[in-house]
């Protein structure tokens, strides 16, 4: 059988796992139905506040906060994969995926396929929730570029996380990951407009995927005007999935390397 | 105490001999070549493997005894790639343990000690699946493996079971059904008859021997005076960072 072929039907593997594992809660998809129909509701009495011309056009406020809520979710769900891998490595399941033929680095990549996955499931959900009962009007015809732009976060994200599993891998720690998420969402332009803020901080947001990937997926499901040329902003996060994923891989790998040279790669 | 199974002696299993070597140690499938391996930095730093020797050949048992943290776990981690030597190599079936990843892996089987390693909301059938795909075993036999390891670990009435639900001996003939899946050349057995019962002393006896029937190795680690349900070429003892006869 073809190698890639033999990889990719573990990575299929590991997904069904994943997907196993969480079916098997039965209140856990409600519960977060719940949560999500809870936020929808707040952000869309807040956006009622807020000032008409703040974002866009006339009172657009809501629109550019729930496209922002659900891209900072995909990103919170590929920072979680360092805490999978911990959790594997806790209940000594990580040893089985690092004896396989499949491997560490194969093994951890594919972890984070299920829960980036189901977190751009849950984000066009709440999108369909969103559009139903508070009115939010999404752009049909903008589907395939929004579909191009969650591929391309998808992985730029998934390498961010994997780069958080390496320092647990090297360090057994990863504590990073919830200050990188807050600050990002901060400087991502996630609950309010970029321009808001002092022009020596803007430069923040041209140094991160996630101001292109936001700012893409809102103009291409909601019309927010984009704060660049469409193809200017696809670029920038095409280049950050080419470049960060491979760095991802090969850090990943060091990782893996280093901590067997210690004798640490089964510790936690 | 279960009744100890005689495995057909091999060409190279013939006789115990009191030596680290194989009998042809050229054509060993598991070679430790002055292994040292030591835990710690500065101060605190021991060596746990000391310039080890060992060489297990095709259709071959080996048991490695020894006190608690003599280093039998690290000697067979070391053997997975789990850990680096600090010194010399570890080579099974001629592919070094730094090297060529799947290939090593493909070969070998590891049970590690304990009764980690499950999924607890995963069932018995799903971590077979699971592994089956991480193991890279051909699609159209990934089913039939499956089945057949079901039988042979006696696993079948469990196979919807969750993990989390079944008892401590029905765990590890899970595990050792996952080791065994794919059917490794190389076997590495940290502890296995640890909660199994007199059958599953037998089933795990029986596969060990399949093992070697079709020519493999097997590196079995117990500790000190534990009862063994298969007959070894040789028996050592591990203490001090080397091995000897027991």
């Amino acid at each position: 059988m073809i190698v890639w072929i033999q990889y990719l039907e573990a990575a299929l593997a590991t997904v069904r796992r994943d997907a196993s594992i969480y079916l098997s809660y039965r209140l856990r998809f409600a519960s977060q139905i719940l949560a999500m129909v809870f936020t929808l509701t707040i952000f869309f009495y807040v956006s009622k506040l807020v000032r008409p011309d703040a974002v866009g056009h006339h009172g657009q406020y809501y629109q550019f906060v729930v496209v922002g809520i659900v891209t900072l979710a995909i990103l919170e769900a590929a920072l979680t994969i360092s805490q999978l891998v911990r959790l594997e490595l806790v209940a000594g399941n990580f040893e089985r995926l690092v004896i396989s033929p499949f491997g560490p680095v194969a093994g951890a990549m594919s972890m984070a396929a299920f829960p980036i996955g189901f977190a751009m499931l849950f984000a066009v959900i709440m999108l369909a929730v969103a559009a139903g009962v508070f009115g939010l009007p999404v752009h049909v015809g903008g589907i395939p570029l929004a579909l191009v732009v969650a591929g391309l976060g998808g992985v730029t994200f998934a390498a961010i996380g994997l780069l958080f599993v390496s320092a647990l891998i090297a360090y057994k720690s990863a504590m990073g990951a919830t200050w990188v998420m807050a600050a990002l969402g901060l400087i991502g332009g996630i609950y309010f407009p970029i321009s808001l803020f002092p022009g020596w901080i803007r430069w923040a947001a041209d140094v991160q995927p996630l101001t292109p990937a936001v700012d893409l997926l809102r103009h291409a499901l909601v019309g927010t005007p984009s704060m660049q040329a469409k193809w200017v902003e696809l670029l920038k996060l095409g280049g950050f999935a080419a470049v960060l994923m491979p760095v991802a891989g090969m850090t990943l790998w060091q990782a893996v390397k280093i901590s067997r040279r210690r004798g640490t790669l089964m510790e936690y | 105490m279960s009744e100890a199974l005689t495995l057909e002696p091999t060409e190279t299993g013939a006789g115990r001999r009191f030596s680290n070597q194989a009998p042809d140690a050229s054509g060993a499938l598991v070679s430790f070549d002055d292994v040292t391996r030591y835990f710690g930095r500065g101060r605190s730093r021991r060596a746990v493997l000391r310039g080890l020797d060992l060489q297990v050949g095709a259709g071959t048992a080996v048991c490695i005894s020894g006190g608690n943290g003599a280093g039998k776990t690290t000697l067979l981690r070391l053997a997975t790639g789990i850990l680096a030597p600090n010194a010399g190599r570890v080579i099974i079936d001629d592919i070094g343990t730094d090297e060529r990843w799947r290939e090593l892996h493909r070969r070998l089987g590891f049970l590690s000690a304990g009764d980690r390693g499950l999924y607890a909301r995963l069932s018995v059938h799903g971590h077979l699946a699971f592994w089956a795909a991480l193991a890279f075993l051909p699609r159209k036999e990934r089913k039939r493996l499956v089945e057949e390891a079901l039988v042979r670990f006696g696993l079948c009435d469990l196979a919807k079971r969750r993990a989390d639900r079944l008892s401590l001996g029905q765990r590890q003939r899970l595990r050792l059904a996952l080791t065994m899946l794919h059917r490794p050349k190389v076997l590495l057995l940290d502890e296995p008859r640890s909660s199994l019962d007199a059958e599953g002393l037998k089933i795990l006896g029986s596969s060990v021997g399949e093992v070697l029937a079709r020519g493999g190795a097997v590196l079995w680690c117990s500790p000190l005076g534990e009862e063994q349900p298969v007959s070894f070429e040789r028996i050592l003892l591990l203490a001090d960072g080397k091995l000897s006869p027991a």
